[in-house]
């Protein structure tokens, strides 16, 4: 509930300073957060087209926010998506004479491990190595991004298309629509249910555990007697294998086939996610609608005003912001607490 | 054509070289400058607008790390005055900077798309003069902007600053280690919030390199990676001024190579992950170093 709260407020804050910048640029807020709101949960089609949005945003937030739980800095999501979303293509056009029961499952499957295997290698050089993996998953998302680019552009690439993009799946590989009035599809009960089961993974089970001790305090874990070392390698691959997973669900409930350059920042988004919700996988569901509402009032705000979709961008960069700095103050005083209990102890 | 690669190589270098020489500084202070793609963006449409509203070259560099500094300033804030998240203040700046470019431009000046208002005044290539005769050198250096030429003094002035400058000894005291600065005397905020603060003003020349160098107009996407590609540079060259200078000149080479290897038939887009790859693999091989020097010395004892 506390989450939800920070979450909320922080919103509220990052729409304020907004307000004033579109005050500045002479709009009138109201009218624009109006519009945006209508164009967000106004309809059916619209609220439908927000969960939608929300969609990938749940699978790269949940990703991130269980590396982060273990304190690992994994920024490579994005790059599982991709890994994920063209091995889930791959399945879905290369093995069509399966039936759906077995196709979709296996696509899936695929790009689970596709995405875990991306987050393998900072894994193990964090792990075993100590590489920083900041530096190491970031730039990974652009080898991801190159490599998958590289393969629908030549050996993958469809016949007869004028962009990067492969061959349609098997139609029997496509996720069923939810409504008719939009391309919202199963692909948001998988979500759902992937954030609920990591949301069980990190509270209740033993993996969850030794993840949050490792990010709470990593001395304090190894004198516990959990194994540091493996349980990065585990965090990170749990969030990869996610994050594949998401790539999965564009492939087989959006796009249909694999598009280069298909996300426009999923991976990043889902960084905003986490920190929103505070890393808390139920929260990061609350925190993707609020994203994706944002994006899709966003979009077709720029469709009818001119008001570019960049103050969305504005928008999200100022609740980064506000974000971290309450994480960061929160951080600040738990250290410098434990670090007063500690001299009084010696 | 290896020459024509040669002298596209010395462009690309360019904004890299800034970038991350100001990423250098920002790091000795202890601050790993994710945002500076964000600061290079900023740099650019500074120098863009600038030079638009005035006409002025002189004024437009100005402009640019100006522009940049601001972004810096945004960044010095919540990271050194509010203790927020080095990594992801860095990310947010990034956002941020494509976000308010991409915001003004329609909103302020009526464009879509990119920003290249004709007749706008850009660097201009430093005229060769009796230089352009000679065999190699003479194309190699021909059509080259004077920051291209600046970029390779800015490598030396950045190894001077940081070893023999009070200021860059301060520097690398207070990113060596905080407590210990602060004790000895040194204003641990003023320096860090200088460091990024120079760190943004060279990422702005940057910045000014891509929009008014060899194109002159604006587009929210110009950096296109470049900062990350920087920060690839400095990680590889163990953050001193002299090895990261390689890796920009060889990483400039490969993006030099992307434009001419296509019609070879190699794909750009694997040509494109070789920065990234190589840093994955220099930062491996750098520990495995490091591991295998600590195992022989508990070897020998």
């Amino acid at each position: 509930m506390r989450t939800l709260a920070r979450i909320l407020t922080t919103f509220a804050t990052a729409l304020l300073v907004d307000a004033v910048i579109l005050i500045v640029s002479g709009r009138s807020p109201i009218a624009v957060y109006g519009l945006l709101w209508q164009q967000a949960f106004g309809s059916t089609s619209a609220f439908a087209d927000t969960l939608l949005n929300a969609t990938p945003l749940i699978f790269t937030g949940v990703a991130t926010a269980l590396a982060f739980q273990a304190g690992v800095f994994n920024v490579g999501v994005e790059g599982s998506m991709y890994m994920g979303a063209f091995a889930a293509a791959w399945v879905a056009f290369t093995l069509t004479t399966l039936p759906w029961w077995v196709l979709i499952p296996l696509a899936f499957l695929g790009s689970a491990v596709a995405g875990l295997l991306w987050a393998l290698l900072p894994a193990v050089l964090k792990a075993y190595l100590q590489v920083d993996e900041v530096v190491t998953t970031l730039l990974l998302n652009y080898v991801a991004i190159d490599i998958t680019a590289y393969l629908v552009t030549y050996p993958f690439l469809a016949p007869g298309a004028a962009n990067s993009m492969s061959v349609p799946i098997a139609s029997q590989a496509e996720l069923p629509r939810l409504v008719a009035s939009s391309q919202l599809n199963a692909g948001f009960l998988v979500a759902v249910a992937v954030a609920i089961v990591a949301a069980w993974l990190i509270r209740r089970s033993v993996l969850g555990f030794e993840i949050r001790s490792l990010g709470q305090n990593p001395w304090f874990a190894r004198t516990m007697g959990i194994p540091l070392a493996r349980t990065i390698v585990a965090a990170m691959c749990v969030s990869g294998l996610i994050g594949g997973l998401g790539g999965a669900t564009q492939v087989l409930g959006v796009n249909y086939r694999f598009v280069q350059g298909f996300s426009p920042g999923y991976g990043f988004d889902g960084i905003t996610v986490a920190l929103m919700a505070n890393n808390n996988p139920i929260g990061a569901i609350v925190g993707a609608v609020l994203i994706g509402a944002l994006r899709n009032g966003g979009t077709t705000m720029q469709l009818f005003t001119n008001i570019p979709l960049d103050l969305v961008n504005v928008l999200q960069a100022i609740v980064i912001l506000l974000v971290t700095v309450n994480v960061g103050f929160r951080i600040r005083s738990r250290g410098w607490r434990r670090k007063q209990e500690a001299k009084t102890a010696s | 054509m290896l020459l024509n690669v040669l002298a596209s190589t010395l462009d690309s270098a360019t904004p890299l070289l800034f970038a991350a020489m100001g990423g250098i500084i920002a790091q000795q202070a202890g601050m790993l400058n994710i945002g500076i793609e964000g600061m290079m963006l900023a740099g650019a449409f500074g120098g863009v607008l600038v030079s638009y509203l005035t006409g002025s070259v002189p004024l437009a560099l100005l402009g640019a790390m100006g522009t940049a500094m601001l972004v810096g300033l945004i960044f010095d804030f919540f990271v050194v005055t509010l203790r927020a998240n080095l990594i992801v203040v860095g990310l947010a700046i990034n956002i941020l900077a494509v976000g308010a470019t991409g915001y003004i431009l329609p909103v302020a000046f009526n464009v879509q798309g990119a920003f290249a208002p004709p007749g706008l005044r850009g660097l201009g290539a430093v005229p060769m003069g009796w230089l352009a005769g000679v065999p190699v050198l003479g194309r190699l250096l021909e059509g080259h902007t004077v920051l291209v030429y600046l970029s390779w003094i800015s490598v030396f002035v950045t190894a001077l600053v940081l070893r023999h400058t009070v200021w860059g000894i301060r520097v690398r005291a207070v990113g060596e280690d905080p407590e210990a600065a602060r004790a000895s005397g040194i204003p641990v905020k003023s320096i860090q919030y200088g460091a990024i603060l120079m760190c943004a003003a060279i990422a702005g020349l940057a910045g000014a390199q891509l929009s008014l160098g060899e194109l002159t107009l604006f587009n929210k996407a110009m950096t296109g990676g470049r900062g990350f590609i920087a920060l690839a540079a400095f990680f590889f060259g163990g953050f001193r001024p002299s090895g990261t200078a390689v890796a920009c000149f060889v990483f400039g080479f490969f993006e030099a190579l992307q434009y001419r290897v296509q019609q070879i038939g190699i794909p750009p887009q694997l040509i494109e992950t070789l920065p990234y790859i190589s840093v994955v693999l220099a930062l491996a091989s750098m520990q495995i170093v490091r591991a295998w020097r600590r195992r022989r010395a508990t070897n020998a004892q």
